[in-house]
């Protein structure tokens, strides 16, 4: 039995794909319609609409029942309310479950990582991070993907695989839990400059210049905090970059996109109707790279955009005026 | 399986041997077969290259001795030979290994050394002899005992315990083994480098502290093996244990931020072997962190020579130091006793061998203090399973977790705030990015106002005090009662006497630095904490724990 916590579109998905592969699932959600729909339609219409769940996926609003005895728990929880899960979730976890989070972020205030809640809320050791270019509505329609799952615990991994692969989903292994969870958080403030750049019709040029100075200064970041390098360049780092910053239905990208066109962020977010994680991590990623002296000129106009009303056309101005320095720094061993 | 509570040597040699002569063998066999020659071949090789830089002396000559007679049989030995070879190499190790242990003269030794070292604060006089028989050690007024003591010796009737002390001398290991008898506890075993077993006065004490003897300059695999072997062994039949997990004493003088796993893992190992045999008497392991804080380091000047040379990682074990020299302990001693300075050694909250919390009663406990059943770590489908590489990861978690209680546990002393304030302004003053060429250029040029290094103490003092609150630091009593004055009058006092250079002295309204070493080397101590917005003076050392 696999426990998905979090019954958005995510989660949703995930929970399909595990019971696809002949896996019980237990889905917990808050919202007893959701449960009671997924329970008597196998449907969630509002998070993945149009998607017939797989018949092993079962929903609860009882998280004990959802994850007593599941040999991997999945939490795909937001950011901003992972911790409160994640807490309640210490009061029914045993220490041998493996926990997995498939969430892309950072806590606001504390910049905490999921894997990091995780282990300051639960019992939990034996932990790893999901991640990778997977948009949800297109694995939902069974088509094909790659991602990563990175963990210290090798018996993490096997267990995730497991209740993963199959053959519309290839699962990749690393132990960079750091750099995977940062990658697929920091990710999200780029695709914003490339979402507010695409509207902008700056051209192809732009946006990828754009892209290629997010993606160094979410390495420089990164390694100044202990991660590898490489990370940057695997399916977390540059492969999850270029889906979401190509993708107009990414939510960040569609956030950028709102921005560019001069409506307010409380609108923007508003139409979106979901949670678009850059929004927070914007803020954590400013915290962060000023914490540890980073220099992130990209993040930093993305967070003046976001909450101290530059406009998009004035930050790319900006942006083009800086001196150029080196284009990637020395290579050190 | 065997248990007691005070399992002879012999018992645990047997064990110890059995089950390394076993696992060559089942290495032997299987898909990633290791052949036992190779094991062989492993020893000679790894073995005559250590006695290439060895000291010819009749411990090397045996040794290489035994390695030719290994190198000719080898070829032409029977696998039945083979075998009988690999036993005899254990053997070896574990004869040099094993503490000769006798607990007759653990009592004596207990009730000797803190006389001996009271004998030798007071230079022997006979006044001094006099007022020692009538009243207490005079070695309990210099040593204060502090922290979760009671919970430590409660913990030690549950279960084994691993007390793990911060290391930064020599000395670690009497005072620790002192302290230990003082608390009432049997004896605990701990390995002790070769080093200490070379002076006779220092081996009297060591092998009947309980240590047996550990040579770090032997790199053969199965060496070390043995020695994990004998650890773990050791706690499996319930005989505490005495690691320092730094491994070696601090060289800059900062509280360790990187732990050695290798010995660390061996109480996790014991707790599942006794787990999976079914030990029901006290199967549980319970690790305690401890720091050792000292106004002045006996020390000092050749770790932190050692340390600016870089040759810590080459010449790793300093033999001749200070503490091979027995004058230097008279004078180290006596300046303690003459300027009524204090050793703190402070005992931190245990943890279980998974690196969680555990209250006094043993119960181990999550991050929000709900008790867990800390076994069900080693669970898979509901029963205790072998896993090397899982339970390495629970022995990475529980070193952060000793580290972050060294750090809690650290006891600032004036000394260390002196020379923290002096050498921040110094820094600031001089303007001088590279560390080594700042040190060589303070001294008699460089004087400071004491008035400003007065100002800069109470500043530290401030934020020291506020870390003290938030439980990021522990301060001594000075620290937390006097001023900045006071303390820099008593932080001058240390630091003037037993080295043979004053570290800082005052002249008229000056304070002058004479060893700007020594200054840095006790400044470490409280590097981390993010104190006066100084910048760290050199790179954090690799702690070899990734970030989850």
């Amino acid at each position: 039995m696999i426990a998905v916590l979090g019954a958005g579109n995510w989660g949703t998905t995930l929970a399909d794909l595990i019971a696809s592969n002949g896996h019980g699932v237990h889905l917990w959600t808050r919202l007893q319609n959701q449960r009671d729909e997924i329970n008597a339609r196998h449907t969630n219409e509002v998070a993945v609409p149009g998607l017939r769940l797989a018949d092993g996926v079962s929903a609860t609003s009882d998280l004990g029942e959802a994850v007593r005895g599941a040999e991997l728990v999945l939490v795909v929880i937001p950011s901003q309310a992972f911790r409160e899960v994640a807490s309640e979730l210490g009061d029914v976890l045993e220490p041998e479950q493996v926990v997995l989070t498939a969430t892309k972020g950072l806590e606001r205030e504390s910049n905490a990582r999921m894997t990091e809640i995780l282990l300051e809320e639960t019992c939990a050791k034996q932990i790893g991070v999901l991640s990778g270019p997977n948009l949800a509505p297109e694995i939902a329609k069974h088509k094909p993907a790659g991602t990563v799952v990175a963990s210290h615990f090798p018996h993490v991994i096997t267990v995730a695989r497991k209740a993963l692969s199959c053959p519309r989903l290839m699962v990749f292994a690393g132990n960079d839990v750091l750099g995977v969870e940062l990658a697929g958080a920091l990710k999200n403030v780029v695709a914003i400059a490339a979402g507010a750049a695409t509207q902008m019709a700056v051209g192809e040029n732009a946006k990828s210049f754009l892209v290629t100075r997010g993606l160094a200064e979410c390495t420089r970041l990164g390694v100044t905090m202990g991660a590898n390098p490489l990370t940057f360049t695997g399916l977390a780092g540059i492969g999850d970059l270029m889906v979401t910053c190509a993708s107009p239905i990414s939510r960040n990208h569609r956030v950028g996109a709102g921005l560019a066109r001069g409506e307010p962020l409380a609108e923007v977010l508003d139409k979106l109707g979901m949670v678009a994680e850059g929004v927070y991590a914007a803020v954590a990623a400013r915290a962060l790279t000023r914490k540890h002296h980073v220099e992130a000129p990209l993040f930093d106009h993305v967070y003046r955009v976001l909450y101290e009303g530059l406009a998009c056309d004035d930050a790319l101005r900006e942006l083009m005026t800086l001196p150029a320095g080196r284009d990637v720094g020395r290579f050190q061993s | 399986m065997l248990r007691a509570r005070e399992p002879d040597a012999v018992q645990i040699e047997e064990e110890v041997l059995a089950r390394m002569v076993d696992r060559v063998l089942a290495r032997a066999s299987g898909s990633d077969a290791r052949p036992i020659s190779e094991v062989i071949n492993d020893t000679v090789y790894n073995e005559r290259l250590r006695l290439r830089h060895a000291k010819d002396d009749e411990r090397s000559r045996a040794d290489g001795a035994f390695l030719a007679r290994l190198r000719h049989e080898l070829p032409h030995a029977s696998m039945d030979r083979q075998r009988a070879l690999v036993r005899e190499i254990v053997e070896r190790y574990l004869d040099e290994i094993t503490g000769h242990f006798d607990a007759r003269v653990y009592r004596f030794a207990t009730t000797i050394l803190p006389y001996g070292l009271s004998g030798l604060m007071q230079g022997f006089s006979l006044r001094g002899l006099a007022s020692e028989l009538r009243g207490s050690s005079q070695l309990d007024d210099h040593l204060l005992l502090e922290g979760e003591v009671k919970e430590l010796v409660g913990l030690a009737n549950r279960g084994t315990v691993i007390l793990v002390p911060t290391h930064s001398s020599n000395l670690d290991s009497l005072l620790i083994g002192y302290a230990i008898y003082r608390m009432g506890l049997p004896h605990f075993v701990y390995g002790a480098g070769l080093n200490l077993f070379t002076s006779p006065l220092t081996s009297f004490f060591m092998h009947n502290l309980g240590a047996y003897t550990v040579d770090r300059s032997k790199s053969d695999p199965l060496y070390r093996e043995t020695l994990k072997e004998y650890a773990t062994v050791s706690l499996e039949l319930g005989q505490h244990n005495l690691f320092f997990p730094g491994g070696t004493r601090s060289r800059s003088g900062e509280i360790e931020s990187k732990i050695k796993l290798g010995l660390l893992g061996t109480g996790l190992a014991a707790h599942r072997n006794n787990l999976l045999h079914g030990v029901k008497q006290r199967p549980r392991v319970f690790v305690v962190p401890c720091t050792i804080s000292y106004p002045l380091v006996l020390e000092a000047a050749s770790l932190v020579r050692d340390f600016l040379e870089e040759t810590g990682r080459s010449q790793y074990i300093v033999i001749d130091d200070e503490f091979s020299r027995i004058h230097r302990w008279v004078d180290f001693l006596r300046g303690l006793a003459e300027l009524d300075l204090r050793v703190h050694v402070r005992i931190g909250s245990a943890l279980d061998p998974f690196g969680d919390a555990v209250d006094a009663e043993g119960v181990s406990k999550d991050p929000r203090g709900r008790p867990i059943d800390a076994k069900r770590y080693l669970y898979r489908e509901g029963r205790v399973v072998e896993d090397a590489a899982r339970d390495a990861e629970y022995t990475r978690v529980l070193g952060g977790r000793i580290v972050a209680s060294y750090r809690r546990d650290n006891v600032a002393l004036p000394t260390n705030v002196l020379a923290f304030a002096v050498l921040e302004l110094q820094r600031r003053d001089l303007a001088q990015p590279d560390l080594f060429r700042m040190l060589r250029t303070i001294g008699p040029d460089t004087g400071l106002d004491e008035t400003r290094v007065e100002a800069e103490v109470e500043k530290l003092l401030a934020q020291l005090r506020v870390l003290e609150h938030d439980e990021k630091i522990h301060l001594s009593d000075e620290l937390r009662t006097t001023d900045g004055r006071a303390v820099v009058a008593r932080g001058l006092r240390g630091l003037a006497t037993y080295h043979t250079t004053p570290v800082v002295v005052r002249q008229g309204t000056q304070l002058v630095v004479r060893d700007a070493d020594l200054l840095f080397y006790y400044r470490n101590r409280l590097e981390g904490y993010g104190l006066l917005d100084a910048p760290r003076l050199y790179p954090a050392p690799c702690s070899g724990r990734r970030p989850s």
